[in-house]
């Protein structure tokens, strides 16, 4: 009789170890399915807060007082840079980047091409990040003033932001 | 009976077994939800802010741009905006913050509200420095009191735009006692008659309103000061009056600043960081050293284009000499004009002289205009 409860217990035992055992198994299957769904989504999170840095990187350039055309008390031109300013803001850009610009700029790379009338670059910010992960970059078509021609020439912007 | 005791215990065993294990089980699944509710909560909070300041960059770049934005989703939150040392900071209460030194927000000290208002003006001095953003909600009511020229304008500048659901709310008011406080969550007195002092008794409307929702602010001839509800009095905020730097006319965007700004702190936090970018911008518009008066720059470009076509600078003399020939010429006046800016970033009290050199640019750049290149 004593034998015959000892193995009654036995089974119960392995049954219960057994009901742990799945449950636990099932517990770190979904630790795990929860892990790697949350790794995918911040690899995604921080794949779309790069391409909104590079929009709002792009829009800050486009609207820089140290850039743009303005024409007196009237409002700025439309996607215009002002080729007199755009020679010497560099100089200033760079000065000030740790304490002014980083700030707004952040790790990214901006560089003006004028296509025409005369094909040259000018790097407007340059902070680069060293071993960079994923970098984005956006083009923006602008028209480039120079007063002293007195005429519109055209170009691009490119942004290029680092994560 | 031996049997019977033995199974007795085993039941006992059995129930107190299954009694532990599913507390634990339930303790184990209660603290992934309350962890859970804790980080959604977080990422709540730091989406809102990451979200806030996209939205903000976009409004505050690009010039008398008028938005809202459907807050809805966070009423239950509090919105936050204060600034010191220069370095703004706006975000969640008991959440997510982020700081900003470098664009001006000029917004009451707190909002909660289910649609928030966004306004950009540009601040000139005389030339476009940057961008000044306003923030106001719905349920935060601008008292106008007064007959200034400026009332009229401001109330046609923020009427209400049904398209984008843009809308401050205001009311001109003749006398204080005319005010009705409504469901508003706070209230801003907008003087113009300098009927409110220091001590004067509050309105009898705003009585029963908690005191940090009751401020004003007092124009005087080109000076603001602030005041706030303290019991049934106005308490006056700042010491020294706070002087309003910039060149005037229509859109004056440090008027406008003064007028949706929490409080003196507030405005002249982000006053230092407009005043900061114009010491920037006449790096570039006059070289580093402008300040010696020794020219670079665009100023510079500008006098090499003459000093290389002769032919030109012979037909048009007057260009190079409102440049740098007169009495009064631009690099001279460039020069006084950074030199000031250097005084306001380290003496407030000395940014009212900005106004003078502005001016005296502004008419210098408007004498180029006939016929000459200008600065800007």
């Amino acid at each position: 009789m004593v034998t015959k409860i000892s193995r009654k217990g036995q089974v119960q035992l392995s049954e219960t170890i057994a009901v742990l055992f799945i449950f636990f198994v099932l517990i770190v299957f979904g630790i795990i399915f929860y892990y790697k769904y949350q790794q995918v989504a911040i690899k995604q999170q921080s794949e779309e807060l790069l391409a909104a840095r590079a929009m709002d990187t792009t829009l800050r350039i486009l609207f820089l007082p140290e850039l743009f055309c303005s024409q007196g008390d009237a409002e700025p031109e439309d996607n215009c840079i002002d080729v007199l300013k755009l020679r010497q803001v560099n100089e200033t850009i760079q000065k000030h980047l740790e304490d002014y610009y980083f700030d707004l700029f952040s790790y990214s790379t901006v560089t003006v091409a004028q296509l025409y009338p005369v094909p040259r670059t000018f790097v407007v910010y340059d902070k680069l990040k060293l071993e960079y992960t994923k970098r984005e970059s956006t083009y923006f078509v602008v028209s480039v003033r120079d007063d002293t021609l007195g005429s519109y020439g055209y170009g691009y912007v490119k942004v290029e932001v680092y994560s | 009976m031996m049997n019977s005791k033995q199974g007795q215990l085993e039941i006992s065993f059995n129930w107190i077994y299954i009694m532990i294990a599913g507390v634990v089980i339930l303790l184990f699944f209660t603290g992934i939800i309350v962890r859970q509710k804790v980080a959604s909560e977080q990422q709540l909070s730091t989406d809102v802010v990451r979200i806030m300041e996209s939205i903000f960059t976009a409004a505050g770049v690009s010039e008398k741009t008028k938005n809202s934005i459907d807050t809805s989703g966070i009423t239950d939150y509090t919105l936050t905006f204060t600034c010191e040392n220069g370095v703004g900071e706006y975000g969640v209460k008991d959440g997510s913050r982020v700081q900003n030194a470098i664009e001006p927000v000029f917004a009451p000290l707190e909002l909660q509200s289910s649609r928030l208002s966004l306004w950009s003006l540009p601040y000139k001095l005389p030339f476009k420095v940057i961008d000044f953003l306003f923030i106001t909600s719905e349920n935060t009511k601008y008292f106008l009191l007064g007959n200034d020229q400026f009332i009229t304008e401001f109330l046609n500048e923020t009427a209400a735009d049904d398209k984008i659901r843009f809308h401050i709310n205001t009311q001109h008011l003749s006398t204080l006692d005319d005010m009705a406080v409504g469901n508003n969550f706070q209230i801003r007195v907008v003087d113009f008659s300098a009927a409110i002092t220091d001590g004067r008794a509050v309105p009898s409307a705003v009585k029963d309103m908690d005191d940090d929702r009751v401020t004003a602010v007092v124009f005087t001839t080109d000076n603001v000061d602030y005041y706030q509800k303290q019991g049934m009095v106005w308490k006056k905020l700042n010491r020294a009056p706070i002087p309003i730097i910039s060149v005037g006319g229509e859109r004056d965007a440090a008027k406008y600043a003064a007028i949706f700004a929490g409080n003196d702190q507030i405005y002249q936090c982000n006053m230092q960081k407009a005043f900061y970018r114009l010491k920037l911008l006449n790096e570039v518009y006059g070289g580093a050293a402008i300040n010696t008066g020794q020219v670079g720059g665009k100023l510079q470009e500008i006098i090499s284009y003459y000093e290389h076509h002769p032919d030109i600078a012979s037909r048009r003399p007057d260009c190079l000499g409102h440049i740098q020939v007169y009495p009064q010429n631009m690099v001279s006046t460039l020069a006084s004009h950074q030199n000031k800016v250097a005084a306001c970033l380290l003496q407030p009290s000395f940014c009212v002289d900005l106004i003078s050199s502005a001016a005296q640019l502004k008419e210098l750049n408007e004498n180029l205009r006939v016929d000459c290149i200008t600065l800007y």
